[in-house]
Parts: C-alpha cells; sequence; structure tokens
C-alpha cells in the first residue's frame, strides 16, 4: 500500500428504490472521493439524489433501498460492516448535519442533554483534543467504552458549544428557545460530538437567512481548516457550494453529470442543468441577469418603470402590534410607507422576522392595521365585508409554497374557478377558468382542468395558483416568496412568468423575497425591510449596487461570493 | 369508491357492518312479521319463567312473554335511542366544534368552557336528573343521552378544524374573497367530516350502553328496550331463580351490538385518518 485509502470513496455507487409504481433508480453509477481536509460539494435539485448518496453513506437508507457498488470508508466497505462496527463509525467517524433543523431537534430535551447524548453512547469524551482520530472506533463496540463521568461530558458540551459560538449557557435551554441560526449550530455541535473526520451537512443553511447562512457557512469552513475534517456539502444553493467547497459535482437524475474545481464549474458551465442552477442564483450586479431570470420562453423587452404611473396601492405610516403571551405589545410593522404603481414590480426584501408578511397580509386586508393607513387606488382600504370582498377582486395574493395552497381534494379547475363563484361573476365559468390557466401558461389548459393538485409538478401548482389569481382580473398581485419552495429551474420560469404578465396584462406584482438575487432578476424597485420599517426603498440598481444603510450592506456582504480562492 | 375499496380489507369491520345492516333491517321489518299480542303482558301465551323449550326458545319472562320476542322488538328502542341521541350529539358538537375553531378569540373561550363544564359532569347523574325533571319517556332519554355525549365530538372536531384552518389554502381561499360561509362550506367541513363520520359510529356504541344503564336503572320510559328486560329480570327475582334465559339474551345484544360498532368505528378510523394509516 503505498499511499492511505482516500477518507470516502465511493465506487459505482447505485441506489434502487422499491415502490408500488415499480424500481425506482435514485442513484446510478456514481463515483467520488473525499480526502481529510478537503470539501466537496453536492449540488442538484430535489429528486436528483443527492440526500440517497449521502444517507447510503452512513447506511441510514429505508429497507425499500438496494445498494450495488462500493461505499468505502477510510478503505472499509461500509455493506461489510457488522453492526456493531457500523454503530460505531455512525457519528465517531462519520457524522451528518441534518436539514431542517427546526425538526431534527426533540423539543421536549434541553439542548446540553441532546448534544450529550452521542457522547455517551459512544463514551469518546476522553480523548486528545488534538488528535481527532484516535479517540474513535477503536474497540468496535461502543458498549465497550468506559463511561465517562457527568463532569467530563459537561466539559465537552461546553467545549462543542463554545465551537460553535454559542454560550455555555445555552446548554440549559430549550430548541424552542433558540432562533433558526443557533439550532443549526447545535445541530453542528451535535456532528462534531465524537470527533468525527467525515461531516455530511445535508442542506444545512436551507431554511436560513442570509445572514445566519454567511455565519453557518463561516463555522463549516472554519471547522474544516483547523480540524481537518472532511466535508460533503449537499445543496441546491450553487452559489453556496462556490463559497464553501474547492470541489463540487453536480447531480442531475441520479446520475453525476458534471464535477470539478468549484471555479470553473460555476464560471464555465458544461451541463444544460449545471446552468440551470447556477442561473438561478444570479449575481446580484450582473447586468446579463437584469429583467432576466433563467426561462426558456421568450422575456418581453423591459424599460423600467414608468415614474409617472399612478400609484396603486399606497401604505401610509402603517403599523401593526401584536400582543405576545406575556401580554407586551410586539410592533410587527412600524410606520411603513409604501407605493406600487400600475404596472410596477416592488421587491420587499428582509429576513425572516422582519415583518414582510404581516405587511403584505394588511396589505391584502386579511391583517387589520393598528393605525395608518392603506389605500388602493385613492381610496382607503374598506372595513366592510361586502366591500372588502369586492376589494380583493382588485389585489390578489400568492402564496409561498404552492402544495399546501390549494386544498388536496379540489380540481384544479375548481381551484381556479373559486375566485369567480365567491365574487358571482358573470359569463361562462369554463372560459374564464381556461383563459386563467391559458395566462399562466398551463397548455393546453383543457388537459389541466381534472388534475389533482397531487398530479402536479410544483411549478405547474404554483401556476394553478396564479391562475387562480388571475381569474378575478386583479390589478395588483401580492406574491409571498413565490419562488422559494421551488426548484432551481422552474423558479427562472415563474419568475418570467410573473415579468410576461406584467407586459401583457399591466399587471404590478408585490413580491416578498428574502433573495436579493431575485429583486435583481425581476423588480423595478426595492424595499428594505428590517425590524419592521422600511430602512431603504428605492430603484434596484441604486439600493442594490450602491446600498446607504447598514442593513442593506450586510445582506449583500452576506450573499455568498462565487470565490474559493481563499480557502 | 376508494374508502370502500379499503374498508373492505379490514375484517373486523365488514363483519360488525354485516351485523348492523342485518339488525337494523330485522328492526325495520319487526312490526310486520312479529305477532304484536306476544309483546303484552295481558294477552301473554305462556307461563311465567318457562325455561326455554320447543315453544319458547329463549324460555319466557316472569308474565309469559318469549324472551326471544322480547329481545327481537328491544333491539327497535335500543338502535333507534342509539342512532337518534348520537346524530343530536354529533350536530351539536359538530357545530360547537366548527364555530369555536373558526371564529377563535372570545367566541371559542365561551364555547369551550361550555364545552367543559358538560365535559366534567358525570353523565350518568346529569342524564338521571334530566329524565327526573322532564316526563319519563323515549325522547326524553334521547335528549339526556345526546346532552352528555356531545363534548367529546366537539373537541374532536374542533381540533381538527384547527388543523386544517391553518392549511394555508386557507388564506388564499380568504384572500379570493371568500367569507366564513364558503371558508366552512368548501373548505373545512369537507375535511372534517370523515372523521366525525367515524367518530359518529363509536358514539352509537356509547349511547346504546348508556340507554342500557339509565333503563337497567328504571329511569327509561314504559318501551320494551334491552336495557329495561334487564331491570325487570333484575327486580322480579329472575336473577335468584337462576333464569339465565332471562338475562343472556340482553346481555349478548349489547356486547354483540357495540362490539360491532365499535370495530366499523375503529376501521373507518383507520381507514379515514392518513395518520392512522402509516402506522399499519
Amino acid at each position: 500500500m503505498t499511499s492511505p485509502p482516500p477518507l470516502l470513496e465511493l465506487r459505482n455507487l447505485g441506489v434502487t428504490y422499491r415502490s408500488a409504481a415499480g424500481d425506482v433508480h435514485a442513484v446510478r453509477g456514481v463515483d467520488l472521493t473525499l480526502d481529510k481536509g478537503e470539501t466537496l460539494g453536492i449540488a442538484g435539485e430535489s429528486g436528483s439524489g443527492k440526500s440517497t448518496v449521502a444517507a447510503s453513506v452512513l447506511r441510514l437508507l429505508p429497507k425499500s433501498a438496494t445498494v450495488t457498488g462500493e461505499v468505502l470508508l477510510d478503505g472499509e466497505n461500509v455493506a461489510d460492516m457488522r453492526w456493531g462496527r457500523l454503530r460505531a463509525v455512525r457519528w465517531s467517524e462519520a457524522a451528518v448535519v441534518f436539514q431542517g433543523a427546526m425538526h431534527a431537534l426533540n423539543p421536549v430535551q434541553r439542548i446540553g442533554r441532546q448534544i450529550a447524548e452521542p457522547i455517551r453512547l459512544h463514551g469518546t469524551v476522553a480523548g486528545d483534543a488534538a488528535d481527532p482520530s484516535e479517540a474513535p472506533g477503536e474497540s468496535g463496540a461502543p458498549a465497550g467504552h468506559t463511561a465517562p463521568s457527568e463532569a467530563e461530558v459537561d466539559a465537552r458540551v461546553r467545549e462543542l458549544l463554545a465551537q460553535v459560538d454559542l454560550p455555555p449557557s445555552k446548554a440549559r435551554s430549550y430548541p424552542h428557545e433558540l432562533s433558526g441560526g443557533q439550532k443549526q449550530r447545535v445541530m453542528i455541535a451535535m456532528a462534531l460530538a465524537c470527533r468525527p473526520r467525515l461531516l455530511i451537512a445535508d442542506e444545512p443553511t436551507t431554511a436560513l437567512d442570509v445572514v445566519v447562512q454567511a455565519q453557518v457557512l463561516d463555522l463549516l469552513g472554519g471547522l474544516v481548516a483547523e480540524q481537518g475534517i472532511g466535508l460533503m456539502f449537499i445543496t441546491h444553493d450553487l452559489s453556496v457550494l462556490a463559497s464553501t467547497c474547492r470541489r463540487i459535482a453536480v447531480m442531475y437524475r441520479g446520475e453525476v453529470v458534471e464535477s470539478g474545481a468549484a471555479k470553473d464549474v460555476i464560471a464555465a458551465p458544461g451541463h444544460e442543468h449545471t446552468k440551470a442552477l447556477a442561473g438561478a442564483f444570479p449575481t446580484v450586479g450582473d447586468p446579463l441577469s437584469r429583467y432576466a431570470p433563467a426561462t426558456t420562453a421568450p422575456l418581453p423587452e423591459t424599460t423600467g418603470p414608468d415614474p409617472e404611473a399612478p400609484v396603486l396601492l399606497s401604505a401610509r405610516d402603517l403599523r401593526v402590534h401584536f400582543r405576545d403571551r406575556t401580554g407586551a405589545t410586539v410592533p410587527a410593522v412600524a410606520g411603513v410607507d409604501l407605493d406600487v404603481r400600475a404596472g410596477e414590480i416592488v421587491a420587499l426584501v428582509g429576513q425572516s422576522g422582519s415583518g414582510k408578511t404581516t405587511l403584505a397580509r394588511t396589505l391584502l386586508g386579511l391583517q387589520r392595521p393598528t393605525s395608518g393607513s392603506v389605500r388602493h387606488d385613492g381610496e382607503p382600504l374598506p372595513t366592510s365585508t361586502s366591500a372588502l370582498r369586492a376589494y380583493r377582486r382588485r389585489v390578489q395574493l400568492v402564496l409561498q409554497d404552492p402544495s399546501s395552497a390549494l386544498n388536496p381534494r379540489h380540481t384544479v379547475y375548481e381551484s381556479v374557478a373559486e375566485g369567480p363563484r365567491i365574487h358571482g361573476l358573470d359569463g361562462d365559468e369554463r372560459e374564464r377558468v381556461v383563459a386563467a390557466l391559458e395566462a399562466a401558461e398551463l397548455r393546453p389548459a383543457e388537459d389541466f382542468l381534472p388534475r389533482l393538485p397531487h398530479e402536479l409538478s410544483g411549478g405547474q401548482r404554483q401556476r394553478v395558483v396564479i391562475a387562480g389569481a388571475l381569474a378575478l382580473e386583479p390589478d395588483v398581485l401580492v406574491a409571498d416568496e413565490p419562488v422559494a419552495s421551488l426548484d432551481a429551474s422552474v423558479r427562472g420560469e415563474i419568475l418570467g412568468l410573473l415579468l410576461r404578465l406584467r407586459a401583457r396584462l399591466g399587471l404590478a406584482a408585490l413580491v416578498i423575497t428574502h433573495d436579493l438575487g431575485l429583486a435583481w432578476n425581476i423588480a423595478d424597485r426595492v424595499a428594505v425591510m428590517y425590524r419592521g420599517e422600511l430602512v431603504e426603498v428605492g430603484d434596484v440598481e441604486q439600493v442594490l449596487l450602491r446600498p446607504q444603510h447598514d442593513y442593506t450592506r450586510s445582506l449583500l456582504d452576506a450573499l455568498p461570493a462565487a470565490t474559493a480562492d481563499d480557502r | 369508491m376508494q374508502v370502500w375499496q379499503e374498508f373492505r380489507g379490514n375484517t373486523g369491520g365488514l363483519v360488525g357492518a354485516a351485523f348492523i345492516v342485518a339488525l337494523v333491517v330485522a328492526s325495520l321489518v319487526a312490526p310486520l312479521v312479529v305477532d304484536q299480542a306476544g309483546l303484552d303482558v295481558v294477552t301473554a301465551t305462556g307461563s311465567p319463567l318457562e325455561p326455554p323449550s320447543g315453544r319458547f326458545w329463549l324460555g319466557t319472562d316472569e308474565s309469559g312473554r318469549s324472551i326471544l320476542l322480547l329481545t327481537f322488538w328491544g333491539a327497535r328502542v335500543s338502535l333507534l335511542v342509539g342512532f337518534a341521541a348520537t346524530l343530536l350529539s354529533v350536530l351539536v358538537g359538530t357545530l360547537v366544534g366548527v364555530v369555536s375553531a373558526h371564529f377563535g378569540g372570545w367566541v371559542s373561550a365561551v364555547l369551550m368552557r361550555v364545552t367543559d363544564f358538560f365535559l366534567v359532569l358525570p353523565a350518568l347523574v346529569l342524564a338521571a336528573v334530566l329524565m327526573a325533571v322532564l316526563p319519563k319517556s323515549m325522547w326524553t332519554l334521547i335528549l339526556a343521552i345526546g346532552a352528555t355525549s356531545w363534548p367529546t365530538t366537539a373537541r374532536l372536531v374542533r381540533a381538527q378544524t384547527l388543523a386544517v384552518e391553518g392549511r394555508p389554502y386557507i388564506e388564499r381561499s380568504k384572500a379570493l374573497g371568500g367569507g366564513h360561509a364558503h371558508v366552512i362550506g368548501k373548505h373545512v367541513l369537507p375535511s372534517v367530516l370523515p372523521l366525525v363520520f367515524a367518530n359518529t359510529t363509536l358514539v352509537v356504541g356509547g349511547s346504546i350502553i348508556a340507554e342500557s344503564t339509565l333503563a337497567f336503572l328504571g329511569m327509561a320510559g314504559p318501551e320494551i328496550s334491552w336495557g329495561s328486560m334487564l331491570d325487570r329480570a333484575n327486580s322480579s327475582g329472575a336473577v335468584t331463580a337462576g333464569a339465565w334465559w332471562y338475562l343472556l339474551p340482553p346481555g349478548v345484544m349489547i356486547v354483540l351490538v357495540v362490539l360491532s360498532f365499535t370495530l366499523v368505528g375503529r376501521a373507518l378510523e383507520t381507514v379515514l385518518n392518513p395518520r392512522l394509516k402509516g402506522d399499519r
């Protein structure tokens, strides 16, 4: 043996799921290697098999899966490991940071206890911190270790919390007392508990804000550099990979379609699918992606906003207060002035908890403002039920997650016809529904009418939601994170649709998002919301290229930069 | 229908349903095939407490009436009370549950406190008081049972409604301009009713037991039911006389009917509640 085997090696890995509809080849012929201190990014959209690859490393796949090929961990085939050996390897040699930190923590146990769980199970507290490769897995079965003392476990938990930049006092907290970013740090601390040499991070930042995401990415990058851990990073967001990983493999339909150095893959994507992924996360400031989301259909010429257009929707000194459990008032929206002109697309940007959804609900009349006014076409927002109903025809809502925004029992026809039926619109209902579906670019519309939501793809569902809004012929669409839960390739299509609707129907839109790239892609103006206030409002070029407010700057700085040179 | 397809796979539920259907049909045709003279104490032909024989298959009661005939006839009252009380309880429970969950705020607070009040009240005592205050009849019995059994349904429906109301498609429906009636009628009720239906079958079983209990305690009207048969068997000394044929038929029937309703209810619940389906 001349050189030591790589930390992780996948040879011709294939995974097949048996299902009622026949065999599904989730992963086919994947070859990957990862060395100590290296970072490997796996990119792909949902269903591309990237999470299945991660699960196969620790044999975490469900029973219905058949694995072919080899998974070699330090040269040892995972498939040949006996149960006791596998248990020792899990967590002490290779650990996983699961996606969705919100649900991966036990809500009724304190953080400290949960971090300590793997330490107690594996009994690996005493190992030299300087040599992480020695401590774990020596005797094979975890039961063979002497149990670490309470004081040792406590000390280790404090050390781990310090590593992920959390104060030791957080060990006494319950998960619900932590923010999303803090929970994600706890997940990383748990993964590090037994000093693994391989860390698999499955979408660790997907549910996080840009600012928090940047912190978590920094943390992971630092750990790799300091402790020589091998990191396998799985995500659908190429720009995140660009800033964390040295090498990238792009998966599509179970196969690795492209792999290489991160810089090369991002700068010159070879495969169609890589281009789609790259296009979904445009670089703010790149003139090529201005008014040009990645879409296959032709886009209208966009000249920018007409400053003379009449103001359609306006908020003046709008305030919305909530009461928390203790009875204290919490201002969700604290004095907002905002205008949306006819035919204009305004992006409302901010991190979660900044009050953007509350503002949108108030503009729609779904939430009563505490003070201040909302005007539509110069008229104040009505308060009576019937007048509000008439108002709702003009201003329509598109929700974030199309899979839950449609009643699973209603067909596409019923979902789209719901609005016209409520308002008792005259004319042929079927004609109206078909026209709305055509406008949302679901063609041929007739084919979709009898389908149920679960038979549609994510993008098609979002189009049905948009068609349902269009059926009422509104003049403003309020879209709350309209593409946040959609795949990269679909994202551009939906954003393109919004631009085309604006060109064809003169439809104005207020798009709520946490994604600055989206604002750059389609918006005329952008409003940045922070703690219930609009800190900066202006043209997209002005705000995103020459930000005035510190918060806007920090948002822009937190965007993952497509350079991996410093690592 | 898909529900029926899945229900068919559940043997217990199928057997229960078959028994219930047979009993309901038998009760409906009973007036046509039974000589009602045999039910009257005056016109009864047998001698008191006769053991089972060729003439009276299940023997006779203390007035010489055929136990087989009485048991057969008693099913009518037991089932009627069971179904009517359930209908009352489910109607009230669904209404309270949906309204309280949909409107929330003080409406919910008031309705839920009322529900809690009825929930903690000893059902038997409340029913006994109602029977004592109101005229003794089958309808009072139905009212008494219905009034004590709706809170559980209300709680169940409220929980389910809250879960549905949290779904984004309700928000979308409101943004489309849908009012309370639209949201409840189009979205909430269609997804709540299947569970209500499964719950209903379970409530029927409970109502039949309640009817038998109250009747056994002598708080029922003059109608012949399984509960009142047991009551008379007890008070007429049939138990000490060793007349097992007087006690067993109504008792076994109560057990069988309640068991059938429970089997059907459980089967429906598994079919209709996706959360329970995964565990099997």
